[in-house]
């Protein structure tokens, strides 16, 4: 008889595992001053069983790498406290190709929807820096070069449009979730 | 979304000075902001709230990562505009249906024979009553004691549990049971006067109008006619059951006469095709995906335009979630729902 408690581990095994392997490659080769890989990918794990927990994840993959990224780099300032934005050369599309191809994620549920009408809801540039931050995976310096705009601007519109969203949210009666 | 506190301003100097700094968390911090940051936080707790807050609900936007790979790689910092149409329209199937399936299982029986009276089969152009009823999940029922029944749509069950049994009454349509070890404590499911009791075993059980039909997926259980209903000396003649064997009851005789068969485990998958099971593939074709969903409920879906069958997904759905499905075409895969008849769903790719 199927155990509906064991969805969370078999999700686990089936839909993020498989990328285990690609992501460890991608890391070592993106981060080669990354020493402990395995403890990046560990804090990723935990990451996406925490957010799971409370709710679907569409792309399992593309949340791999972004999260990974982001842990990435943070460890990388960590490790030389002065952030210099030019230890990064990365290219804003490098992430895009290595999330391998057009996938179809049965995975679909109302809190994605919140999430998406958040964003929508924002006006034009925070709507802009949202997408590309969130759904794009892209860094704040990213976002700058891609829109055309300063790296200041960018900065400010992620405070702007997270309190629009919060607002977005209370209005909309979004005010709990499972808490993590 | 973390909890939002009643009084909250976006315009407040603590959530515009908390969303400050969480950009300029994400974008990491220098010497001097981490000192700042540090002494911010330490000078009030609403402080650490609504950073704390923004922090949260930062992290759960990152479920959004990747999905523009439904649609294009190419970056497209207005993905979410093209969409937004789609998105936001008004899909009242789906509300209905949202609807349905958060009520308990009575509530939805009393609707089914609301519907059957009241619903005929349609196909002059008036208005169609979807058979919604039938989109409800299968009900798991997990009982007190460790046993599991899941219940098919538009089933009955009625449990009695005592100290001396633990008695299980199936009054219309079938469902199958998982039951934890007790040998002080007989499982008996009673259906139509038909006793099946089992110690620590795995069987279903279905009630057609003149028919028990019972079927071991594991252990032993003992099919007779009940003493409740016949009397002692009628509920003599034990029928013990295997795995693979299939006990089949008529009710038209004055006591119920079991007579027991063997089946082949490809009819055991037949007969259970109505349980929950997850539909779990890399990659399949959306055609092969329908079918499996048609196999498992009584609710057909169909395409409309033939090529539509042939585009790839990956799923991990569970069998019954019919609702589900049919809502992730319509928001996620451009189609339109549409009720023909009132057991059959109609997708169309959405203009």
């Amino acid at each position: 008889m199927p155990q509906r408690e064991t969805e969370q581990s078999s999700w686990f095994v089936d839909e993020v595992l498989p990328h285990e392997a690609g992501l460890r490659r991608w890391i070592k080769s993106r981060f080669s001053a990354i020493r402990d890989v395995d403890d990046l990918i560990q804090e990723t794990y935990s990451r996406i069983l925490k957010i799971h927990e409370s709710g679907p994840i569409p792309n399992p993959q593309a949340f791999l790498f972004v999260v990974s990224r982001n842990l990435a780099i943070n460890k990388l300032r960590r490790m030389s406290l002065e952030y210099s934005p030019e230890t990064e050369s990365l290219d804003p599309l490098v992430l895009a190709d290595e999330m391998a191809g057009p996938f179809e994620s049965a995975v679909h549920q109302e809190e994605i929807d919140q999430l998406v009408a958040a964003i929508q809801s924002l006006p034009d540039r925070c709507r802009q820096v949202m997408t590309l931050k969130k759904i794009y995976g892209l860094t704040q310096k990213e976002v700058a070069a891609k829109m055309g705009v300063s790296e200041n601007t960018v900065e400010a519109q992620i405070g702007i449009g997270m309190r629009k969203c919060t607002a977005f949210f209370k209005q909309r009666g979004y005010k709990t979730r499972k808490s993590r | 979304m973390t909890n939002i506190p009643s009084d909250y301003d976006e315009d407040s100097p603590i959530e515009i000075a908390a969303s400050e700094w969480l950009a300029r968390l994400d974008r990491g911090l220098t010497a001097e902001e981490q000192d700042r940051y540090t002494e911010w936080l330490a000078q009030d707790a609403a402080h650490r709230e609504a950073i704390g807050r923004y922090l949260d609900d930062w992290d759960d936007f990152d479920r959004l990562a990747g999905i523009h790979l439904k649609h294009h790689a190419r970056i497209d910092p207005d993905l979410l505009v093209s969409e937004s149409a789609r998105v936001s329209k008004p899909r009242s199937l789906v509300q209905n249906i949202a609807l349905f399936s958060a009520m308990p299982i009575a509530a939805v029986i009393a609707l089914m024979f609301y519907f059957d009276v009241s619903a005929p089969e349609d196909t002059s152009g008036l208005k169609i009553q979807p058979a919604l009823e039938l989109l409800a999940r299968i009900e798991e029922r997990a009982l007190e004691d460790g046993s599991v029944i899941e219940i098919n749509r538009e089933s009955v069950v009625r449990t009695e549990y005592s100290d001396s049994e633990r008695r299980v009454y199936l009054t219309k349509g079938e469902a199958s049971f998982d039951v934890a070890k007790d040998p002080d404590r007989p499982f008996i499911v009673n259906v139509a006067g038909v006793d099946v009791q089992a110690v620590g075993t795995m069987f279903s059980v279905k009630l057609s109008a003149d028919e028990v039909d019972v079927i071991v997926t594991e252990g032993i259980v003992n099919v007779k006619p009940s003493a409740l209903s016949f009397g002692a000396e009628q509920a003599n003649t034990d029928s013990y059951l295997e795995i693979g064997q299939r006990a089949r009851v008529s009710l038209r005789s004055e006591v119920p006469v079991v007579e027991v068969t063997s089946i082949e485990s490809g009819e055991i998958d037949v007969a259970h095709l109505w349980r929950p099971r997850l539909l779990d593939y890399d990659e399949i074709q959306l055609g092969d995906l329908i079918g499996e969903f048609n196999r498992s409920n009584p609710i057909q879906i169909a395409l409309v335009d033939p090529s539509l069958a042939e585009v790839s997904l990956s799923s991990s759905f569970w069998s019954d979630n019919v609702e589900g499905f049919v809502r992730l075409m319509e928001s996620s895969f451009g189609m339109e729902a549409e009720w023909r008849g009132s057991r059959e769903i109609v997708l169309r790719e959405a203009n």
